[in-house]
């Protein structure tokens, strides 16, 4: 479903290279977990998955399901099914996030096609949702993600992923900030999206998360680059071990 | 701005005018100096400016100053014991530069030698219409200092510049020149011993790469006016803060002009006005933010007694090519008497796009929780206002990083609730 | 709200140049020559059967007039209006003074079925020309408001069409609960003692060069007076259009609300696209007595000019609400995104004990549009308040610039402001500008002022379009927001019409 090949990457404005030769393949119905130390360029992958401007490809290749995604803009992207659950969600002032769940909902559906959602329709898909991640229906009158907690937040990034279904879900650090209550629900929310025409890119630090979804394959990311790939042992491995060895190794 | 000419002249514009034809002889610089003298006193032939000149909405200079001191000022001051210790201190008295003191790293000119040389024309005259304070001066400067920090140079001691008098007129320069890498913490001082009229400007250039602190305190005695300007340039990566302290003069005007004109400067303010008495003072900047990537920052406190009368103007020019500038000012005020009084105007002028900008101003009166907290705390109502109003102050003043210079601006804090808190 | 989605379809329709409502109706003009002089005043005058002490204070203000010079403060910039090149009087032939709709020429009618303005008061009269409802008055309002049943509350309309009102709805009704709403020609003659008495009491005859001109030569506008008590039971709306070449438009209002009364009322306007520049100066005075409640709402949409900055309205409006009495209160809402100047300051003068005046403004400018815009709040009574929040959204070429005004009277014990300023820049050929004078004349003065400068942020443009929002969507998304504090203080009718209006102002910016 996803695969990046030999993919460089830079800073738009200054230069400095990030991704460096990065080749990661994720397969329909997959749940592939990346980890790596702070810095390493996880959350700048999934930008480049989303197609920040910020960020200047400069080699390399990015196919989803065998298209390249390069030349797409950010929401086409979206369109197209992918989504990122965002490490810090942005706030929108001003923007009720109902409104925004209904605008971006429809959005999609219009690039696919389709007649815009009946509003009782809408509100019965929200309900379902919010219902399961614990999401009191006033949250949802509130601005989107402002004064929101970071539990809230990560919670509203999961609902917004259920209701789009986007074929390709990134996660950068989901669980960053959750208490091991919300923990369990975000990640059953996860879960429940797992299905076999979905692939899932879990971005971590820690097993914990990967004891809740459970990944396919874990890959390690250092320095822009895939440095060791393996199973869910592998992850296992870094949590006693630290990354130390491993970069040791590929160094 | 349409100036017209005034027919009839106030006593103050008079006085002005008929000085300077009784002085101009006798003022250091001829030819092209005094071509520009010529042209500065006929500026202030055409009318002091009234609130119609927008410049000057909230201090109608034509009706505010009301007398004119002879010119003489009667004998010397002696210099004072510096507000940081250790200073290299250059002194100036009654309008006449005295001794160049020796210090590594610095080099002295004597403006009137300059003025008598003809040299630094440039500097002279109004910059525009509005410029009243560059005219007066340009029409009367009798001398100064020019100094120059060598580049590089990092001053071991803080230079301070005393401009004192005895009364009567005084119109000074003071160039400031630093160069390149260079730092420096320097002070201006501007009192006397008896009321007078004083216009005093100072340019200063922060070369790329330099650091300056730059305070000016303000002690003018009762009933004198002051005219200040402050004007300054900073280069590439280099940082400026200006403080600047008022706590004197009957009516006070100090502008303060800074062109952030190098990528990646930043510039710091930091003002503490003190008002009291029937005293009008007005601090008036304006800020350009002319080249990308540059920051500033000013935060100007103010607290009113008797009658006394303030304004604060503040104008951030951000140039169309200014982007990712970042500028903040804040101006905020404690009126103490039902009868002083206090006028704002923060400007915001941006033309680039990619900028955070932004203003705050308040008037309030002290916050009534935290009286109550003190008061709870067993602090008489009487003295917990008195800790509340210093500590809006102090705040300011904490905020310069120099244990020395906090030391010595509370303790000008401290005298001044001495006296009127 | 629905008005997301349709603003980004509005957007996709009209093109920058396409003014929507840029068309011209060809009814046969009742005007006046060319130019302004005693004569031309005489002339209006005589055409609204005006009575002696009404021609006597135009003429008045017209002697002070020639001695006023046009200001030069605001930061707008444009050649020099030749005010012997306008005309100053222009009316539909088949209308000097319609008493009833079915006295409406069609064509009229049909002018403002094409402005397909969703403004409320169009909708009904769209309804009017229907066939079979012609009849009268009452039937065709019985119409309309079963029409509007999907949830709209009743607005009575006065119609101003260039120089003089074309009809208002609703009077009957009104009259019931002894609200009078009608052309200030009309209060001219039947309420002379009102009129003498209010008229200029707020905005002096002569308090600035387009107001004097405006005394001069107003040609028609609203009169409202709601009586000591009574609520007013339904919104007031006035709807204005240029449509006569070089024709100036000077309206004037007056509303004035007795002891505990309350009226809400809404302005929206258009004008043809023309090459030339038009102008309009209009005057309107509120005056709120003891516990009154006037709520003053504009959505302002005159012809900008075309993507070149050709043509356009000028508008220099003078709007001044006096508190007049104890616990009244005025408050102004706006939303301005037409005009290719603006020069207008709706302000409130806080008299009245523990009055309150209220200030929201959206200003959008795009192309060569110069706005500025602002309010000024005068606290003279004891424990008076005021809010200000200003949005504006500078695009394109244009200039912005907020200016207001706050000051606290000696006399004014524990004045309250706050003051919320904000600007969003599109594009870095455009500026944005904040002037505010803050005054504070006693030491139990509380005031509040912010301000901030900013672009529309990468990020959130990042993330909204990450869920698949296209670009343009987006921006119009993160723009509402932004002005959502005051589209909140709008009228639904009006809330909802605001952000089409904003998205379709913007249309071009972005890219
Ligand atoms: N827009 C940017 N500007 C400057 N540095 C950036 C930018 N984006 C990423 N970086 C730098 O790139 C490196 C990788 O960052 P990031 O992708 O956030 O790492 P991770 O998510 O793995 O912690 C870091 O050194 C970070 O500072
Ligand atoms: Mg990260």
């Amino acid at each position: 479903m996803l695969e990046i090949k030999n993919l460089h990457a830079r800073i738009a404005d200054e230069g400095t290279e990030i991704i460096r030769g990065l080749n990661l393949t994720v397969k329909a119905g997959e749940v592939a977990a990346i980890m790596g130390p702070n810095g390493s360029g996880k959350s700048t992958l999934s930008y480049i998955l989303a197609g920040r401007e910020d960020y200047e490809v400069t080699e390399g290749e990015i196919l989803f399901n065998g298209e390249s995604i390069l030349e797409m803009d950010p929401a086409e992207r979206a369109a197209s099914g992918i989504f990122l659950a965002f490490q810090y969600p942005m706030e929108i002032p001003g923007v009720a996030t109902m409104e925004f769940l209904k605008v971006a909902m429809n959005a999609q559906r219009k690039a696919r096609g389709e007649e815009p959602l009946k509003i009782p329709e809408l509100l019965k898909r929200v309900k379902e949702a919010s219902g399961a991640l614990n999401i009191d229906m006033a949250m949802l009158k509130r601005p989107l993600n402002v004064g929101f907690s970071g539990g809230e937040k990560k919670r509203a990034e999961i609902l917004q992923m259920q209701l789009l279904e986007p074929k390709l879900c990134v996660l950068d650090e989901t669980d960053s900030g959750l208490d091991i209550d919300a923990l369990k629900i975000v990640s059953d929310g996860v879960n429940a999206l797992r299905s076999p025409d979905r692939a899932v890119v879990v971005i971590t630090h820690y097993q914990r998360l990967l004891e809740h979804i459970v990944p396919d394959s874990v890959h390690v990311l250092y320095k822009g680059r895939i440095i060791k790939s393996g199973d869910k042992s592998l992850a296992m491995n870094l949590e006693e071990n630290g990354y130390a060895g491993i970069i040791g190794e590929a160094a | 701005m349409n100036m017209h000419v005034t027919p009839q002249h106030t006593p103050a514009e008079k006085a002005l005018i008929e000085g300077y034809h009784a002085r101009v002889g006798d003022l250091p610089g001829d030819g092209m100096v005094t071509i520009k003298r010529d042209e500065a006193i006929e500026a202030i032939k055409a009318g002091l400016p009234t609130r119609h000149v927008e410049a000057w909405h909230y201090t109608d200079l034509r009706r505010l100053l009301t007398t004119v001191p002879a010119a003489a000022t009667a004998g010397n001051t002696s210099a004072l014991e510096p507000l940081l210790a250790g200073s290299t201190v250059l002194h100036v008295s009654g309008g006449k530069t005295q001794a160049f003191p020796s210090a590594q790293g610095l080099s002295f000119m004597r403006l009137s030698d300059e003025l008598v040389e003809g040299r630094g024309l440039a500097a002279l005259g109004p910059t525009d219409a509005a410029d009243t304070i560059g005219a007066i001066n340009t029409a009367f400067v009798s001398d100064g200092y020019g100094v120059e920090i060598a580049e590089g140079v990092e001053l071991s001691a803080p230079l301070e510049l005393q401009n004192l008098h005895n009364g009567g007129q005084v119109h000074t320069r003071f160039g400031v020149n630093v160069g390149a890498g260079a730092k420096a913490v320097i002070v201006e001082r501007q009192t006397g011993e008896a009321s007078a009229l004083a216009s005093a400007i100072t340019t200063l250039s922060v070369r790329d790469g330099a650091e300056v602190m730059y305070l000016i305190v303000q002690e003018q005695p009762k009933g004198s006016s002051h005219l200040g300007q402050f004007r300054a340039t900073i280069g590439k990566d280099a940082k400026l803060t200006v403080f600047i302290m008022n706590a004197g003069g009957k009516l006070v005007r100090q502008e303060i002009i800074v062109d952030a004109a190098g990528e990646g400067c930043d510039f710091q303010l930091r003002g503490v006005n003190l008002l009291s008495g029937d005293s009008h003072t007005d601090v008036t900047m304006v800020l350009d933010h002319s080249v990308p990537n540059t920051g500033s920052r000013e935060v100007i406190r103010n607290v009113l007694t008797d009658r006394a009368k303030g304004v604060f103007q503040g104008r951030i020019n951000v140039h169309q090519i200014a982007q990712k500038t970042d500028a903040k000012m804040a101006c905020n005020t404690l009126l103490l008497s039902d009868d002083a009084d206090f006028s704002a105007k923060p400007e915001l002028e941006i033309f680039a796009d990619d900028v955070a900008c932004g203003h705050g101003a308040t008037v309030t009166d002290i916050n009534e929780d935290h009286l109550f907290y003190l008061m709870a705390r067993g602090v008489p109502e009487k003295a917990g206002r008195g800790l509340l109003v210093k500590a809006f102050l102090a705040e300011v003043i904490e905020e310069l990083e120099n244990e020395a210079v906090i030391e010595a601006l509370e303790a000008k804090l401290d005298a001044w609730f001495v006296l009127h808190g | 709200m629905p008005a997301v989605q349709e603003t980004i379809d509005q957007v996709r329709l009209i093109d920058v140049d396409q003014y929507k409502y840029g068309f011209e109706t060809s009814i046969e003009m009742d005007k006046a020559p060319k130019g302004l002089n005693e004569d031309i005043i005489r002339f209006i005058s005589a055409k609204k059967d005006e009575p002696q002490w009404m021609l006597d204070w135009r003429l008045d203000a017209f002697e002070r007039w020639k001695t006023q010079e046009e200001p030069d403060w605001a930061r707008v910039d444009y050649p020099k209006i030749d005010f012997q090149d306008i005309y100053y009087y222009a009316a539909p032939k088949s209308t000097p003074g319609p008493t009833s709709l079915a006295e409406v020429d069609p064509e009229l009618l049909r002018t403002y079925e094409k402005l397909g303005i969703p403004l409320r008061e169009q909708e009904i009269l769209a309804g009017v020309k229907k066939p079979g409802h012609e009849e009268s008055e009452d039937g065709v309002l019985a119409d309309s408001e079963s029409q509007s049943a999907n949830g709209g509350r009743r607005v009575a309309v006065d119609a101003v069409f260039d120089s003089v009102s074309v009809v208002t709805t609703f009077k009957k009704e009104l009259a019931k609960a002894g609200v009078i709403f009608c052309s200030i020609s009309e209060a001219i003659r039947e309420y002379p003692d009102l009129v003498k008495k209010y008229l200029g009491s707020v905005v002096p005859q002569s308090d600035n060069y387009y107001a004097t001109l405006n005394s001069a030569v107003f040609t028609d506008g609203s009169f409202v007076f709601v009586p000591k008590g009574v609520r007013c039971p339904m919104e007031l709306s006035t709807y204005f259009r240029i449509n006569e070449k070089n024709t100036g438009q000077f309206e004037r209002t007056l509303i004035i609300a007795e002891e505990g009364a309350y009226v809400s009322y809404l302005e929206g306007c258009t004008a043809p696209q023309r090459d030339e520049n038009q102008l309009h100066a209009a005057v309107v005075e509120l005056v709120a007595l003891d516990d009154a409640e006037i709520k003053y709402s504009t959505v302002q949409n005159w012809y900008p000019g075309d993507s070149q900055g050709k043509g356009g309205i000028y508008n220099f409006v003078t709007k001044r609400g006096d508190c007049r009495g104890d616990r009244s209160k005025i408050s102004w809402t706006q939303v301005e995104t037409g005009s290719a100047i603006t020069w207008k300051y709706p302000s409130c003068i806080l008299r009245g004990d523990d009055s309150r005046g209220e200030f929201y403004s959206i200003a959008v400018s795009n192309g060569y549009q110069q706005i500025d815009s602002g309010t000024k709040m005068l606290h003279l009574g004891k424990n008076t308040s005021s809010r200000i929040i200003s949005k504006g959204i500078a695009a394109g070429f244009s200039q912005n610039t907020y200016r207001g005004q706050v000051s606290a009277h000696r006399k004014a014990t524990n004045a309250r402001n706050f003051t919320q300023c904000d600007s969003l820049l599109i594009g870095d050929q455009c500026g944005a500008h904040t002037v505010p004078y803050i005054e504070a004349k006693n030491a139990t003065t509380q005031f509040e002022h912010e301000a901030t400068t900013s672009k529309i942020s990468d990020d959130q443009k990042f993330y909204v379009m990450q869920r698949g929002i296209p670009e343009e969507e987006a921006i119009a998304l993160i723009v509402n927001g932004f002005v959502k504090d005051v589209i909140q203080e709008l009228p639904m009718e009006f809330a909802v019409e605001a952000q089409k209006l904003i998205g379709i102002s913007l249309e071009g910016s972005v890219g």
